[in-house]
């Protein structure tokens, strides 16, 4: 690979809990990564914008307000807008199976809920950042 | 506490067993290399009257009666035999209509203690229609813009109707000690017919859960001009919980999790003091909100160890003379361990929490519902929340008799070494400048962020074991929701704010934001202007679009280190 993966973090909206952001963006941090974190109350204007400045390989949202929905819909419309739709979009929370397979059937690459562990998220960047990566190289 | 030619002996007999113990150790092992929880105080095998004695507790001066200083065993001389702790539950989704609905069941139930859970726009200040709103009206709580959404969501509902109605707008106290005052008025009632508990602790906001809006200062005045309104009117009210909760969920640990809180008590306080009011004017009207999520036992001893720290630092620290100011009231919320897996199991979970709490001598006692890990409670499991409760007040014999658990080695031993490592922190926060000063030097941010980092590491290493996640794991599929929130709500909200906005007296609603502003700039107390505003059917954004004005807002440093 020939560069650092580099991944926005994010909250958006009005949800303060980001332990689970910040849990998050130490572990990608760890595993080599460059991680731009974006902290509370951003929105999706906002995330998508920061997403193309920084030239990140990935946005990884946190939301567990329950404004899931709305949100992550929101985010790949201005990605494909922006023709940045190369940029992943994952994200985190608590979030229904229902809703999860209706985002990821709208764009959305992954949703971790409760319980996952650090090193599967991990995992995954790696994987789709590389995927991506290799359909455009 | 014993006579020394017992503990000579107890010490020879304990030093042969150890021997012992010694042995199968050797021979079995232990489960764990280590036995603690995120408290960070550790369990031994066995603890003996050795103990007590090593940790030179005295029964009269540690421990004593309940009712009685240092509060160790209870605040009242008779707990749970006189009244059981309130039957508390947060609840709040959607509109005011379909909240009002949830209410009257509640009610129905035998809920004695409701708490509105407000949606995040109202929290932070934005009326339903602001950008900053979209997507979030009446997503975590109910949408309250004005007094006409809280005739709404008590309508046929009187507000004694319950021992206590509660709500927390952290940042944004004067308001929602407004809109109950001026509810009651409306329902014909006097103050002192009805009981208005508000968490209002703004302090541990900017360092976790993140309803912030103004800079600390102004966030903490707020909260203070609510405590002294309340100290000169209404005096069996709760204007204010001092919350550990959210910071151990965090990760701070349960322990500095209470040392904080308590250190955020004590701006509060020093706050109130300046301003010329004596300690035992409000002390007496201050609670707190405690929560150990991990350990039985420490939960016990959390209670009892900060009852007993809170009792000391009022007389010796502030020296309060009234009981009632060292008497520390607790509310806890029997929620933490649930996982989305197999739902049903979070009903064990919150009962052994609940229990916990009971036994430690809790006064206000919210449960979770279990399936709250996937959604806002269905009526079906907020049902069986309101029922635990009802089981442990009235079946099991859990409130015959006071502070069960006093004088077990164990628990007095963990009361005294958590009590001890509270102090610790304490000082360690006073060496830094205070509570406000130690947040800003990022030390609170640091402690919560390694306990979020080892918690998450231990939870992956199955050193904290979570039944069904990472032990006993079954192949099926994550439950869907037995509860949605209907996705009409924030039209139907916005649009009948709007319709507010049109019949109201709006010439009367300038008016009263220009004292709002006026008073915000003077050092008076802001609560009687608020309340005007808030009569006048002001909104919740308009009032804190007025207090931005004045006061700026709070900007978050943003790290994630």
């Amino acid at each position: 690979m020939k560069e650092k993966i580099r991944i926005l973090i994010s909250k958006v909206g009005l949800d303060g809990h980001d332990v689970g952001a910040k849990l998050v963006a130490r572990a990608l941090r760890d595993a080599g990564m460059e991680v731009v974190y974006a902290g509370l109350r951003r929105t999706p204007e906002e995330v998508v914008k920061i997403a193309i400045q920084e030239d990140v390989d990935g946005i990884g949202i946190s939301i567990l307000s329950g404004a899931h929905m709305i949100f992550f819909s929101l985010i790949l419309k201005l990605l494909a807008e922006k023709n940045a739709s190369d940029i992943i979009l994952f994200g985190g929370g608590v979030i229904p199976v229902r809703d999860i397979k209706e985002l990821k059937h709208l764009g959305v690459r992954e949703l971790f809920t409760a319980g996952t562990t650090t090193s599967q998220i991990v995992e995954f960047v790696k994987k789709e950042v590389g995927k991506g990566r290799g359909e455009k190289g | 506490m014993f006579d020394k030619k017992f503990l000579e002996d107890l010490r020879r007999q304990q030093a042969e067993w150890e021997k012992n113990l010694g042995k199968d150790i050797e021979c079995y092992g232990e489960r764990r290399k280590e036995f603690s929880s995120s408290s960070g105080i550790p369990s031994k095998s066995l603890y003996t009257p050795l103990d007590l004695e090593d940790e030179k507790i005295d029964y009269l001066r540690d421990i004593g009666f309940p009712g009685q200083y240092p509060f160790t065993r209870g605040i009242h001389p008779n707990m749970y035999r006189r009244e059981p702790f309130t039957f508390r539950i947060y609840t709040g989704f959607g509109t005011p209509r379909e909240t009002n609905q949830r209410v009257k069941y509640l009610l129905k139930l035998g809920v004695n203690d409701v708490q509105l859970a407000a949606d995040l726009p109202t929290q932070i200040g934005y009326d339903s229609d602001h950008i900053m709103a979209r997507g979030e009206v009446g997503k975590v709580g109910v949408a309250i813009d004005s007094l006409r959404d809280m005739e709404m969501i008590f309508d046929g509902v009187p507000l004694n109707s319950f021992k206590r109605v509660s709500t927390l707008f952290n940042s944004l106290g004067p308001i929602a000690l407004s809109l109950f005052m001026a509810l009651g008025e409306k329902q014909g009632l006097d103050i002192k017919d009805y009981v208005v508990d508000l968490q209002n602790d703004v302090i541990k906001e900017y360092v976790c859960r993140g309803t912030y809006i103004f800079p600390m200062e102004a966030g903490v005045r707020l909260c203070t001009d609510v405590v002294r309104f309340c100290a000169e009117n209404a005096r069996n009210w709760y204007p204010t919980t001092i919350c550990s909760n959210h910071l151990n969920a965090a990760g701070a640990g349960s322990t500095a999790a209470t040392a904080f809180a308590i250190a955020n008590g004590i701006v509060y306080i020093r706050n109130i003091l300046k301003q010329g009011m004596p300690i035992d004017r409000f002390a007496p009207l201050l609670c707190m909100f405690l929560d150990e999520r991990e350990d039985f036992f420490i939960t016990i001893a959390n209670l009892r160890a900060t009852r007993r720290l809170w009792a000391r630092i009022m007389k010796e620290q502030f020296g309060a003379k009234d009981p009632n100011s060292m008497a520390l009231k607790i509310t806890s919320y029997s929620h933490g361990g649930e996982t989305l897996r197999e739902l049903l199991n979070n009903s064990v979970r919150i009962a052994y929490a609940a229990l916990g709490y009971v036994l430690g001598g809790v006064q206000f006692l919210y449960n979770a519902s279990f399936d709250e890990a996937v959604s806002l409670a269905s009526e079906e499991a907020v049902r069986v929340a309101v029922r635990t409760q009802q089981i442990l007040a009235h079946e099991l014999g859990m409130t015959n008799t006071v502070d069960p658990m006093g004088g077990s080695y164990y628990i007095e031993t963990l009361t005294h070494q958590i009590e001890r490592r509270m102090r610790e922190i304490l000082e360690k926060v006073e060496s830094l400048g205070g509570g406000l000063e130690a947040i800003r030097k990022g030390y609170y941010q640091s402690v919560i962020g390694e306990g979020a980092s080892l918690r998450q590491k231990r939870f992956e290493e199955r050193d904290m074991v979570s039944v069904g996640v990472n032990v006993y794991r079954t192949e099926e599929e994550d439950p869907e929701p037995l509860f949605r929130i209907n996705q009409q709500s924030e039209e139907e909200q916005v649009k009948n704010l709007q319709a507010l906005r049109r019949e109201r007296n709006s010439r009367e609603v300038q008016s009263a934001l220009s004292v709002v502003k006026r008073v915000a700039k003077s050092e008076e107390n802001l609560v009687p202007a608020i309340f005007s505003a808030v009569k006048a059917y002001t909104t919740v954004g308009e009032i804190s679009d007025a207090l931005r004005e004045v006061f700026g807002e709070h900007k978050e440093a943003v790290s994630y280190l």
